[in-house]
């Protein structure tokens, strides 16, 4: 508890009154017992206490004969005129002058005879007299070196004297105002009765005939860490994926996780035995599933149906067609979606999973997501393929895009996209390509389909600057909780 | 994919053009070329479609074209030698197919003999489906006697196989040697073994398993002798792919008769294929304006021969090209000659406006429902295990699509509910400060039909029923169904009996929530108490 006059002289330092004197005069205390008071507090952090010494500097009397009179040597040197001989001086007054006139160098002394040299110009003694002369001042006002000579001459006395100068603290504010609702009490919570008809001052109500004080809080300190709820970033990116293909004019599609081979394969002009419908790289099922008339397709593997071409030859298994499958690219859905709607013009895309038969580790996963989409209409060639993929990266953000020959099973042509990033180079990014007439044709699709996928994770490696895959499928809740919802895409 | 190693010295001969040219030029010609660039060789790949160019000999003849050094078709002069090879109706139902050729005045450097040596392995895996289809023996002809047989023979015949010294059984190969390990399951189930003899009864080759010792090829052997045998007419484009690859080293090719019962044939057959394609066409498809004779020029650039004639070309296909099933694979070689940096990438005209799928749009919105509630969205794996999904869950095992070959333990199922998902998730997580709310909306798999469920959980010391039961009854209303909901309590074993609730609609169950059983937790390893819900909200 502070002592009453403490109480009173921290209330004056908070209402930012700095000085002893006039807050001895503004209490009525003497000014010995205010400068303890604020001590005491200073001691207790409330307050800061600045001191100063300062040095006042006064004429004495011959200095103040001198200032009004001027300086022995300046009142000599009128008297000698144009040169007056040692002899004719008498008064002794002017005697005085006479060390000083030579020391300054105003005048010589040259066979007995005084002779003024140069232009005596007023000196930084004489400036320093003349400021004196109309009362004491302290020392930072004056010239050093003047006020030095004059000191040197007892012509000016010195006194010191100290200063005080008073400061809040924080810790001072916050117990002024503690001190000020002295008499009322602290709370922390405002009540609704307060809120609607309480007299507030401040952060001090009038409450049904008592006084409450809102306790002010250290607003520096941070309090504990919350987390919104929030989509995943990967989705995120997902989602701007989506937004760029649906605001290019394209149809989501979405299909069966689970389809046949027939879909998944063959619908493709898939060779029954190409390397990637082996055990080793698709998830088979035991099941099978009921396929559409297959007549043309089978047709077209064993001999290129009736579009000109050569076909795989050999004999197409309806079996194999019927053995189901986790769809190994979303092209499964795509396809279906075109024999279903053979009329021009489609815009379809779809961004779903699909199923690897692959061991994880960093770069791998058995399941990611995969973005495909396609344009079918009348006289699209292969160059608006290109024109569609330079558009699609350039909206994702990759400026710069380049396209290299590819080979895919179901396009020709075919090719690699590749885009530009700072510190890798050119990145192979997704594939694309015209669906072959081998794959259309046995669906009545009769104009050209361009066709382009990528997979949705690789994006992800590189925009959210993963190093493992495997934390967007087995996410880390610090990763999530600390990934923002602008996380740039 | 095969990684064709390019020396720059030898591609340099071979082309006649500079490394620098070669290299600025190889990869719009469709090559994947290795980040890692040694001094004296790059390693290039190529798509599986173009096993020509699985050697640096056929690549050169490519490049050469592609830079215009020399186009057109490559005329391979074939003579017709002396050489006979029977085959013996005795193999026809085990491999029937063999094509072979001679390749005479070669002279074998180190690099000559690994290229020779790439491209036969590469074959088998591009186009010989692991020797199942193609396989290809090549062999010093001066260590044999013609004629040579194709036959069928007893397992218990014995030579001495490639890189062994003692004489082996061909059913003993198939145990020990360890090719024979590896490609012994060809020719599972059949009574007798394919083997190429020469007059001597001494044996070249035990296809599509190994070569004999005796007709090694070493850098000291000039004349060879090549055997392609399989179960597709395939054959003969390997065939034609390894003489030609030869003949660019300087080989001269010489012909084989082949006697059959069924008709005699002289191997290897060289003359290429003819096509007809109309220039439209080609544009049409590209979208470039080639007139007939640029047309032909593009093609003669890819070694094609090519012949403009009117607005159509006389298309003459390599041999050695594997990949000509119709007319537009002739018209990508024309772009890539014209180059796909020459193309001018143009956006299609067509008008339409997009549209999201609704089970997406609801997607969004259960996310929307969710984040506003403060949880954290999951995307975790579809696939999963019995043991997890439902020995932990204490559920029967039931209605779960299986895959035949799993990779590993952990992903033999695609989940047919995802609250086990999200207490796997929890139990990744247990050391990050609690509580933690985690949702997950997505896809589950349910007699072979995809689903689209939630789920939600929060683990904290004070999760409890009522907590659960205002986040169940907030997404209710706000999707819209909780009028239509009926809450009954559920008899669901992952739930604490008598603080576990099932959601109806009419009397089909769409979901449940509430106290997750302890004897859950404690097989996800989970110290705290744990409240959930999931719903199914649609269908495909």
């Amino acid at each position: 508890m502070l002592s009453e006059s403490d109480a009173k002289v921290l209330k004056a330092i908070s209402e930012g009154q700095t000085d002893p004197q006039t807050i001895a005069e503004q209490l009525g205390m003497k000014v010995e017992a205010v400068r303890a008071s604020a001590d005491a507090l200073e001691e207790r952090g409330l307050s800061k206490v600045n001191k100063t010494v300062n040095e006042i500097f006064t004429l004495t009397d011959e200095g103040r004969l001198y200032a009004r009179e001027g300086l022995p040597e300046r009142r000599l040197l009128q008297a000698i005129g144009s040169g007056k001989s040692m002899a004719e001086l008498k008064d002794p007054a002017l005697k005085i002058g006479l060390g000083w006139l030579r020391k300054k160098g105003w005048a010589v002394i040259q066979a007995g005879e005084i002779k003024p040299i140069g232009t005596a110009a007023r000196g930084l003694d004489e400036e320093v007299l003349e400021d004196l002369l109309s009362g004491p001042k302290s020392g930072t006002m004056l010239d050093g070196n003047g006020l030095a000579a004059l000191k040197g001459r007892s012509l000016v006395a010195s006194s010191k004297t100290k200063a005080w100068k008073y400061e809040i603290t924080p810790e001072g504010s916050r117990a002024a105002s503690d001190q000020k609702a002295k008499g009322a009490e602290s709370i922390a919570a405002i009540t609704t009765g307060m809120i609607k008809t309480g007299d507030w001052e401040g952060g001090r109500v009038n409450y049904g005939g008592r006084l409450y004080q809102a306790r002010p809080y250290d607003v520096t300190l941070a309090a504990d860490r919350i987390f919104p709820g929030k989509k995943h970033p990967y989705q995120r990116l997902i989602d701007f994926m989506r937004e760029i293909m649906l605001e290019m004019g394209f149809t989501e599609i979405k299909g069966q996780i689970v389809q046949s081979s027939f879909w998944n394969f063959d619908a493709l002009f898939q060779p029954q035995d190409h390397p990637a419908r082996e055990m080793q790289d698709t998830f088979y099922l035991e099941s099978r599933a009921e396929i559409p008339d297959f007549t043309k397709v089978k047709e077209m593997h064993e001999r290129g149906g009736t579009v000109g071409s050569t076909g795989w030859g050999g004999a197409w298994s309806p079996e194999i067609a019927r053995q189901e499958v986790l769809r190994t690219h979303t092209t499964a859905v795509t396809i279906k979606y075109l024999a279903d709607h053979p009329e021009p013009p489609v815009k379809a895309f779809g961004i779903d999973r699909v199923y690897r038969r692959e061991a994880i580790d960093a770069t791998h996963t058995p399941e990611f997501e995969q973005l495909e989409g396609v344009v079918m209409d009348r006289d699209v060639s292969f160059r608006h393929l290109l024109g569609v993929l330079a558009e699609f990266y350039s909206k994702m953000g990759f400026e710069e895009v380049r396209f290299r020959p590819g080979y895919f099973p179901y396009t020709e042509p075919s090719v690699e996209p590749e885009v530009f990033i700072d510190g890798l180079g050119w990145v192979e990014l997704g594939g694309a390509g015209v669906f072959r007439r081998e794959v259309t044709a046995p669906f009545g699709i009769e104009h050209p389909v361009l066709a382009w996928g990528l997979g949705v994770s690789r994006v992800a490696m590189l925009k959210l600057g993963l190093k493992d895959l495997r934390l967007l499928y087995q996410s880390d809740v610090e990763w999530l909780r600390n990934t923002p919802v602008t996380v740039k895409l | 994919m095969p990684v064709v190693r390019l020396y720059y010295e030898d591609m340099e001969r071979l082309i006649g053009a500079s490394r620098d040219t070669i290299m600025s030029r190889l990869a719009m010609m469709g090559a994947d070329i290795g980040k890692r660039a040694e001094e004296e060789y790059v390693d290039v790949e190529f798509f599986p479609d173009r096993p020509d160019l699985y050697s640096p000999e056929g690549v050169a003849r490519a490049m050469q074209g592609f830079l215009g050094l020399r186009t057109g078709l490559v005329n391979y002069d074939v003579e017709e030698g002396p050489i006979v090879l029977e085959v013996d109706d005795s193999v026809k139902s085990v491999r029937p197919i063999i094509g072979c050729s001679v390749v005479r005045g070669l002279e074998f450097s180190d690099e000559a003999i690994e290229s020779i040596m790439g491209l036969q392995e590469d074959l088998h895996w591009g186009l010989g489906r692991n020797r199942r289809k193609v396989a290809i023996g090549v062999h010093d002809i001066s260590r044999v006697v013609p004629p040579f047989r194709y036959l069928g023979a007893d397992p218990a015949r014995e030579f001495v196989p490639l890189d062994f010294s003692e004489k082996m059984s061909m059913h003993e190969i198939l145990q020990k040697h360890p090719k024979g390990r590896d490609y012994g399951h060809i020719l599972d189930g059949c009574e007798r073994y394919p083997l190429i003899v020469d007059a001597n009864d001494d044996v070249l080759s035990f296809p599509p398993v190994i070569n004999g010792e005796l007709t090694r090829v070493t850098d000291e052997s000039h004349d060879l002798f090549i055997d392609v045998t399989g179960t597709d007419p395939v054959v003969f484009k390997a065939l034609n792919i390894v003489v030609t690859s030869l003949a660019e080293r300087g080989g001269r090719i010489e012909s084989v008769l082949v006697r059959r019962s069924e008709g005699d044939f002289r191997s290897p057959d060289l003359r290429p294929a003819p096509w007809t394609v109309a220039s439209s066409e080609a544009n049409k498809l590209i979208g470039f304006e080639l007139k007939a004779p640029e047309l032909a020029d593009c093609l003669e650039r890819m070694r094609f021969g090519a012949k403009a004639e009117g607005e159509s070309v006389q298309v003459q296909v390599p041999a050695y090209r594997a990949d000509i099933m119709h007319s537009w694979d002739i018209f990508e070689d024309a772009a890539k000659a014209f180059g796909y940096d020459r193309l001018v990438a143009e956006i299609p005209k067509t008008v339409t406006v997009g549209q999201a799928h609704p089970s997406e749009v609801r997607k969004a919105e259960v996310r929307e429902i969710m984040a506003g509630l403060g949880y954290l969205e999951a995307m975790p794996f579809t696939l999963t295990n019995e043991t997890v999904h439902f020995d932990w869950m204490r559920r029967p095992r039931e209605g779960a699509t299986r895959v035949m070959h799993p990779i590993s333990e952990l992903h033999t199922i695609l989940r047919t509910s995802l609250l086990s998902s999200v207490l796997e998730i929890f139990s990744l997580n247990q050391h990050h400060p609690l509580p933690q709310r985690i949702f997950a909306a997505g896809d589950v798999v349910v007699g072979r039909k995809t689903n689209m469920h939630l789920a939600a959980a929060s683990i904290h010391s004070g999760a409890n029923f009522s907590e659960i039961r205002s986040v169940a009854d907030a997404v209710l209303r706000e999707m819209g169904l909780e009028k239509q909901t009926k809450i009954v309590p559920s008899e669901d074993g992952a739930l604490l009996p008598g603080r576990g609730a099932d959601i109806l609609v009419e009397d089909e169950n769409i979901g449940l929530f509430g106290e997750i059983h302890p004897l859950v937790l404690r097989s996800f390893g989970l110290e705290q108490p744990v409240v959930a819900l999931e719903l199914k909200w649609g269908e495909l």
